[in-house]
């Protein structure tokens, strides 16, 4: 029977998560009459394995909920950045009320998970909850929100550095308490869920069919939400955060056959806990006893991306009609090139201010004669890092946006950016005080794997928008996992890499703005040849392919650049920045519609933003500094909420 | 009205195939393309006319069979180099976000100068002269995205019109156009046709459409060409019946005496 064939990998798995507890157990088994052991084995080994059973329930039935009322199958609790927001509203609640944690760090969470949820689904609201852009918007704002974890780390020292370890996701126990607290809401879960079965199913539907048949559509939609985000935050705040499980179990529930609505709310929580089960048995097979290196959750987010990549093409996902849904029209400029000079002006004015103007001790100077002469080997090597590398995040934003026909696309969604700081990773392990060749080199490296495994994922698709981005998603949450891992274990190389997250140009020196100004150089000026084929790639592929664009080939050359670019950016500003989504929309809106002007105007317009965040984050604060990408993604926020609200108006 | 043109064949499909996975969506198909003539093919949903189309603008590779543009296999071409024979609209025009109407139409000079060639005069009279062949002048300097349906349909077709083609091919053209628009486009292709000494392929659903502009008419059900002829020969109840599943009859045009069918 064909039920049989599906079931029997499942029962598999199961026993071997069950076979994996049998050796922890008859590890922890008492010798004799050994009080401590048998502690060890009540309080400890026992509640660990039941909590990886209900978070991994947990995670299945929050994902499928997710997944069931915005209509997308990528929808989880990490990818909507519902764990991100969660932890970046403990971190704060710690630092800053104490007390609101002493009452309840489950409501804690809840609030972060909520103002991440309903930030994306404000984004997104006027593109219809179109899948594509709702990961999008999830991605920035999970980036964003563990950029500010990071940031609040990095400057409290070792007081938080406890959060991120549980931002990885540890199973670790102590007592029964997690498990009861997890088990309750997932038993709440699943009553309201099978009471809601109804108008779940309705709202797999689309709006207008859910409101003709008389759901009340966003009450309802609403309420899932909400609840399933409760779900969600309660075992962030329990365990901390694990990623993919709540992706991964609805959609193994659907490829394993579930197909009706019923039948997927049994699967998906069973496939769930069988899935973090087995994880975590082998994650405690390979640290050995007493060894807690690697968190769960970040091995369920290793293991997770490759089969997120794995799962995309077998969903049939993107029926959704609104991919290339436009932005508002923009206007034209009369004359592109003045309006290039205006840019340009605007770049070399900003770079006269951030070279003389700072605050210092005695308030506000603007430096001349030795004191210039002083000041200027700092400050010029960070000028020059920051405008290239804002050049270099902007060209590629104009070429993953034009390829794509996405305007929520930015460089960021490409996984390079995270690729890199993977390969930083590998390096600072092997070597904590690896010289800057080094860091460098492997921060080259990881990108390069990543650029090559996008390649490879996107070629499958003929370098399609949809898998370019859910692809570089993908790797992005893997690459950000290893890092997570890494970070969680609190040695030096943690703060090295705490700090390249959030983006920093204090150490630039003038071999680095050699190096960044050589690669702007080396890729921006190949970008410039590719402007015919940015001018018909947003027309999509048919188009493309009966004007005679080479396609493939096209599609392959402009990927290849912009991931270059990024990661080279990456290097040098961390792997956010919001300048390589921002700089492209501001070049639009300055009516520099054609490619050439568009890439031109967004290159002098990045630099001179990234300029711009550089000394503002030198100087806001001074005498501390702080992070540029972090800073510059703070400015670019609330620009892409606003960009976003003004939304797309509909095409008559 | 076989006299017109110069009704040298221009593409030639030979047994085409084209399976989707398992489904066989055109059983082999035979047909071939004379210059000066406009083809319409019609059929019922599902009945493999806009696979038809897409395999003749190379946008898919048949299953099996062969497809020759002057007696070369479609394949041995370039890109480039095709886009410079064939041109291809497809059935829902992409949203040309920022752009204006000349650039969009400038696009269509591409298979000519490529990536990096330099638009030269040439490349610019030829815009021009599609412009105001689609009585597009007055709106050359306005964004595409803010024309009306029709105009922004002209707007492709000059695009098609500036790439110099000498086989134009229209997936359902008129579908989203009201009637006086749908006529203006059909008849904008027909005249087209006529003086470029052009093939033109266009899918249709109308039938009276169909029956009123094209030259011929190619009748598609579950992937085979079940009748192909002039209107006259293909507009008759038994034929319509067979297609569709419906019985249908016909009068004659008042003015012209065309077959106009409807539903019995």
């Amino acid at each position: 029977m064909k039920g049989q064939r599906i079931l029997l990998p499942w029962a598999g798995l199961g026993l071997l998560a069950a076979m994996l507890f049998a050796m922890e157990l008859r590890a922890a088994w008492p010798q004799g009459d050994d009080a401590l052991q048998w502690i060890i084995l009540q309080n400890a080994v026992l509640p660990r394995a039941v909590v990886a059973i209900l978070a991994g329930a947990a995670l299945g039935l929050a994902g499928l909920l997710l997944q069931r009322v915005l209509r997308n199958a990528l929808a989880e609790p990490s990818t909507l950045g519902i764990s991100a927001g969660a932890q970046l509203a403990m971190a704060t609640a710690t630092l800053y009320a104490p007390a609101l944690m002493g009452w309840s760090v489950g409501f804690v969470a809840f609030a972060g998970g909520i103002a991440a949820v309903a930030i994306i689904l404000a984004l997104t609201w006027r593109r219809g909850l179109e899948p594509v852009s709702v990961v999008l918007a999830g991605m920035m704002v999970a980036l964003t929100a563990n950029a500010a974890s990071a940031a609040l780390i990095l400057a409290n020292g070792d007081y938080l550095f406890s959060l991120f370890i549980w931002g990885g996701g540890s199973l670790v126990q102590q007592s029964w308490d997690p498990a009861i607290a997890i088990g309750s809401r997932l038993a709440i879960g699943l009553a309201a869920a099978i009471l809601l079965l109804r108008p779940l199913g309705i709202l797999g539907l689309d709006d207008a069919s859910a409101r003709s048949l008389g759901v009340a559509l966003h009450a309802s939609r609403f309420a899932i939400v909400a609840l399933a985000v409760w779900i969600a935050t309660t075992v962030a705040a329990e365990v901390g955060i694990i990623g993919f499980v709540g992706l991964a179990a609805p959609a193994l529930a659907t490829l394993s056959g579930a197909r009706t609505l019923r039948q997927r709310i049994v699967a998906a929580p069973l496939i769930g806990a069988i899935l973090l089960w087995v994880t975590d048995g082998l994650v405690q097979l390979a640290s050995g006893a007493g060894g807690e290196r690697l968190p769960t959750g970040a091995a369920t987010a290793l293991l997770g991306g490759p089969l997120l990549l794995w799962i995309l093409p077998r969903l049939r996902m993107m029926e959704w009609p609104s991919l290339t849904t436009p932005m508002a029209a923009s206007r034209r400029a009369a004359r592109p090139v003045a309006m290039l000079l205006v840019t340009l002006v605007a770049l070399i004015f900003a770079m006269v201010v951030a070279l003389f103007a700072g605050s210092g001790p005695y308030g506000w100077t603007i430096a001349t004669g030795d004191l210039l002469a002083d000041l200027s080997q700092w400050r010029i090597p960070r000028i020059v890092v920051a405008a290239a590398a804002g050049a270099m995040l902007a060209a590629a934003g104009v070429m993953v946006q034009r390829l794509t026909g996405n305007p929520l696309a930015s460089p960021e969604v490409l996984g390079v950016g995270t690729g890199a700081g993977a390969g930083l990773t590998a390096v600072l392990l092997i070597n904590a005080t690896a010289g800057l060749f080094w860091q460098i080199a492997g921060a080259a490296a990881g990108a390069l794997g990543a650029l090559l495994l996008i390649l490879g994922v996107a070629a499958r698709g003929k370098f399609g928008p949809e898998r370019l981005l859910l692809g570089g998603v993908a790797i992005g949450a893997a690459a950000s996992a290893i890092i997570t891992a890494v970070v969680a274990m609190g040695t030096t190389t943690s703060y090295t890499l705490l700090t390249w997250l959030t983006g920093s140009t204090a150490q630039a020196d003038a071999t680095q703005a050699f190096t960044a100004l050589t690669l702007m150089a080396v890729l921006i000026t190949p970008a410039l040849l590719t402007v015919r084929w940015l001018d018909i790639l947003p027309l999509g592929g048919e188009t493309a392919k009966s004007l005679g664009v080479p396609l493939i080939r096209a599609r392959f050359l402009v990927v290849l650049l912009a991931a270059l670019m990024t990661a080279s950016a990456a290097m040098f500003v961390g792997p956010l920045s919001f300048i390589g989504l921002i700089a492209p929309h501001l070049a639009r809106l300055l009516g520099l519609g054609r490619a050439r002007d568009h890439l031109i105007g967004a290159v002098l317009l990045g630099a001179a933003l990234m300029v711009v965040s550089d000394w503002l984050a030198r100087m806001v604060a001074f005498p501390y500094q702080l992070p540029v990408g972090l800073f510059a993604s703070l400015i670019g926020g609330p620009y892409l909420v606003y960009l976003l609200s003004r939304g797309a108006h509909q095409r008559g | 009205m076989t006299e017109r043109g110069t009704m040298e064949t221009l593409l030639a499909l030979e047994d085409v195939t084209f399976s989707a996975g398992s489904v066989s969506i055109l059983k082999p198909v035979s047909l071939d393309l004379v210059r000066g003539r406009m083809t319409g093919i019609i059929g019922p949903n599902g009945s493999g006319k806009s696979s038809l189309v897409r395999l003749v603008a190379r946008q898919q590779k048949p299953t099996s069979g062969t497809i020759r543009l002057d007696g070369r296999p479609l394949d041995g071409f370039g890109e480039r180099e095709l886009a410079r024979r064939i041109a291809y609209m497809p059935q829902f025009t992409p949203p040309a976000e920022g752009m204006t109407v000349r650039e969009l139409v400038a696009l269509g000079r591409f298979p000519w100068h490529g990536a990096l060639g330099r638009f030269s005069g040439v490349d610019a009279e030829k815009v021009e002269t599609a412009l105001e062949r689609t009585e597009l002048m007055r709106f050359a300097d306005r964004l595409v995205d803010s024309l009306s349906g029709g105009e922004r349909q002209r707007a492709w077709l000059a695009m098609m019109l500036a790439q110099d083609a000498s086989c134009l091919i229209l997936d359902e053209p008129t579908s989203a156009l009201d009637i006086a628009h749908q006529a203006d486009m059909l008849a904008l292709v027909r005249d087209l046709t006529r003086e470029r000494d052009l093939a033109a392929l266009v899918v249709l659903h109308d039938i009276n459409m169909a029956a009123r502009y094209c030259d011929e008419l190619v009748a598609l059900k579950d992937g085979r060409i079940v009748a192909r002829g002039a209107p006259d020969a293909i507009v008759v109840p038994e034929t319509l019946a067979a297609l569709y599943g419906l019985p249908m009859g016909i009068i004659p045009h008042p003015a012209t005496g065309q077959p106009l069918s409807y539903v019995a």
